[in-house]
């Protein structure tokens, strides 16, 4: 948190902040109050945050450059022109994120909101066919054996809510209801939004409006999840609410992801390639030369898992 | 929807009411502190005014994938086995297809005869109803229409003879001719969704979206025709959706000029789709046809060759086939003929 402004009074936060004044009273009153949060130090967070895994993206390029995939409990913005492959790193993830424990997954459910109207569970249901038939390669004991039952492309479509949303109203509202859902299915590990620039492209001349609806946003916004979006589109403002920006681009008939803001990575770009499977490394085109960086991961992952 | 009938304390609705809220969506639009000042309750009964508030507003409450029809849902077929396939069984239902090409290249073809193929039963690929086709920019071909529709059996040979005979074709295609904005505006929010809750149509072709985009603007008012574009785009998306229809834009398209516009895309020709990346970002699927140097040559006819490329969509995979257009209708030409 930054250093706040106790000194200042509420009159001269409201003119620097553009709150109004009765939300510039409770900036004040949560920063002064002692009940405003408990305070952890700096290694418990560390120890916190190792016990948060990350969701593979299977391109281990990408999840090499984020440091064993998308983290569990940050805000991950992916934008980037159409056809770039958003959608799909978005469908990829979704699935993903139920990849079962014993095989250095997070074994979660995933939330999927729909602006679009993108989504088609024709897509969703070859990326699942894929991530099956891959997680059978790596069986190696009877505990993988066991998850694999438990694993299939049905439990992947019945794991992932789907909700579709037309307006930036009924985005909001969705928001707002949230984490009543949230309580009710405690395994969900992931939030997609895809995307968020579009329900508010049609408030392009209301810009104030829209940047105070964007902050709502953000202010609400659970805690575990990755958020995807389009071109860093909405401005400055919207553009410090996510922890990791990842940029999709075209260089020329390559496809690049650009890790562009983060707390605590290096900016790196690495190519990747959408094939039928879904989202992929580049230099492996054929199916049983992938099964390698996955393993990769997995050594990763567990490793990560003993020293916590 | 009013707030007699959310389920809320009837001191909030009278205080809600006092401070002059008068829609519920308006609500939602408003942070929590700001409805504190404005309606005077306390903190927990603004949290339940936004959650109740939110409930009525939300369309349907998350629903499992696996509950949503795990077939490829309704697509409207091409009316040819070779480019349905590229399509993964033809156009999408919901969200707007974009189909764009230079002059020549077939567009227009393309969209004649979808607007034929809707007419099918479900079984030939078809969703058993008409069409809307709104042409801006030249006037309607008519005339290929009809030798269209007397080369259907030649077209669809899947087809049993009777069910073609059985269907008046030229009775179920509703030709709009708009030739200015306000006028397209009016057709696709006005007339559109009384054709579509009537069921008399299950497809919607606008040939082109550029044309008029292009001509009503100068360059200084982009701002002013961004605006226009979305308009357009959210109706169209909302009546794809609400009807569950497929919608085709056809579009021009632009020349490149030089290496900055090539990070919209691999760099494959020398043109890209018109109207840009604002409108780019509305289209779900976006289709390409280009006019290619040879010629292919049937018994007694010959066509131009040309090719149906897949730029991106959310479910196929990028490619293409070569297509000839030949008297009865656009068709796939197979590799190695």
């Amino acid at each position: 948190m930054k250093p706040l402004p106790f000194d200042k009074c509420s009159n001269n936060l409201d003119l620097q902040t553009g709150l109004n004044h009765q939300e510039a009273l409770e900036v004040l009153q949560a920063v002064t109050s002692d009940g405003g949060g408990v305070s952890f130090t700096a290694l418990e967070l560390l120890q916190k945050e190792a016990e948060l895994k990350s969701i593979v993206t299977f391109s281990s390029q990408l999840d090499a450059a984020l440091g064993g995939g998308v983290p569990v409990g940050k805000t991950t913005e992916v934008c980037g022109v159409p056809g770039i492959g958003k959608t799909q790193l978005c469908l990829q993830l979704a699935v993903d994120v139920q990849i079962p424990e014993c095989f250095g997954g997070v074994g979660g459910q995933a939330l999927f909101i729909d602006t679009e109207g993108s989504f088609t569970v024709q897509r969703l249901v070859d990326l699942a066919a894929a991530a099956v038939r891959h997680c059978s390669l790596l069986v190696e004991d009877d505990e993988q054996r066991d998850a694999m039952t438990m694993f299939t492309v049905e439990t992947i479509l019945s794991n992932l809510f789907l909700v579709r949303c037309r307006d930036y109203v009924e985005l909001l509202a969705e928001v707002h209801l949230l984490p009543d859902f949230l309580s009710q299915h405690p395994n969900i590990r992931l939030l997609v939004i895809d995307s968020v620039a579009f329900p508010f492209r049609l408030l392009f001349d209301e810009l104030s409006q829209r940047t105070r609806l964007l902050n709502g946003l953000m202010t609400t916004r659970v805690q575990q999840g990755g958020q995807s979006q389009l071109v860093p589109a909405l401005g400055d403002s919207w553009g410090h609410a996510a922890t990791l920006r990842l940029l999709l681009q075209w260089a020329g008939s390559q496809r690049m992801a650009t890790l562009f803001k983060s707390s605590c990575h290096m900016d790196t770009t690495v190519q990747y390639q959408i094939t039928s499977d879904g989202f992929r490394d580049t230099d492996q085109s054929e199916q049983p030369q992938s099964k390698r960086p996955r393993i990769q991961t997995d050594q990763s992952a567990s490793s990560q898992r003993d020293g916590s | 929807m009013d707030w007699d009938q959310l389920d809320l304390h009837p001191r909030v609705k009278a205080a809600v009411r006092r401070a002059q809220i008068s829609s519920i969506s308006s609500v939602l639009v408003l942070s929590s502190p700001v409805l504190q000042t404005r309606t005077g309750l306390s903190c927990s009964d603004v949290q339940q005014l936004l959650i109740v508030a939110a409930a009525a507003c939300r369309g349907t409450p998350p629903i499992q994938a696996v509950l949503l029809k795990t077939g490829p849902g309704p697509r409207l077929s091409l009316g040819c086995p070779v480019l349905d396939r590229l399509l993964r069984g033809g156009l999408h239902s919901g969200g707007i297809s974009e189909l764009s090409g230079q002059s020549g290249a077939g567009k227009t073809q393309l969209g004649l005869q979808l607007c034929l193929s809707v007419q099918y039963p479900e079984e030939y690929g078809g969703l058993g109803s008409g069409a809307v086709f709104i042409s801006t920019e030249d006037s309607f071909p008519v005339r290929r229409l009809q030798q269209l529709i007397s080369e259907q059996p030649c077209l669809r040979s899947d087809v049993p003879p009777s069910v073609i005979s059985s269907l008046k074709f030229s009775d179920n295609i509703y030709i709009e001719h708009t030739a200015d904005l306000v006028s397209l505006q009016t057709c696709v929010s006005r007339r559109v969704p009384l054709l579509l809750s009537r069921g008399l149509v299950r497809f919607l072709v606008v040939d082109s979206v550029a044309a008029l985009f292009r001509s009503e603007f100068e360059a200084s008012d982009w701002l002013e025709r961004n605006k226009q574009l979305l308009t357009l785009s959210s109706c169209l998306h909302h009546l794809s959706h609400e009807f569950n229809i497929p919608v085709l834009c056809i579009n021009q398209v632009t020349d490149v000029f030089n290496d900055s516009e090539h990070t919209l895309g691999p760099l494959r020709s020398s043109v890209s789709p018109a109207l840009g990346l604002a409108w780019s970002n509305q289209v779900m699927v976006r289709l390409m046809m280009r006019r290619l140097q040879g010629t292919v040559a049937r018994e007694d006819q010959s066509s131009t060759l040309r090719r149906l490329e897949v730029v991106f969509a959310p479910h196929v995979a990028s490619g293409g086939c070569d297509a000839a257009v030949w008297r009865e209708g656009v068709c796939g030409v197979h590799d190695g003929k």
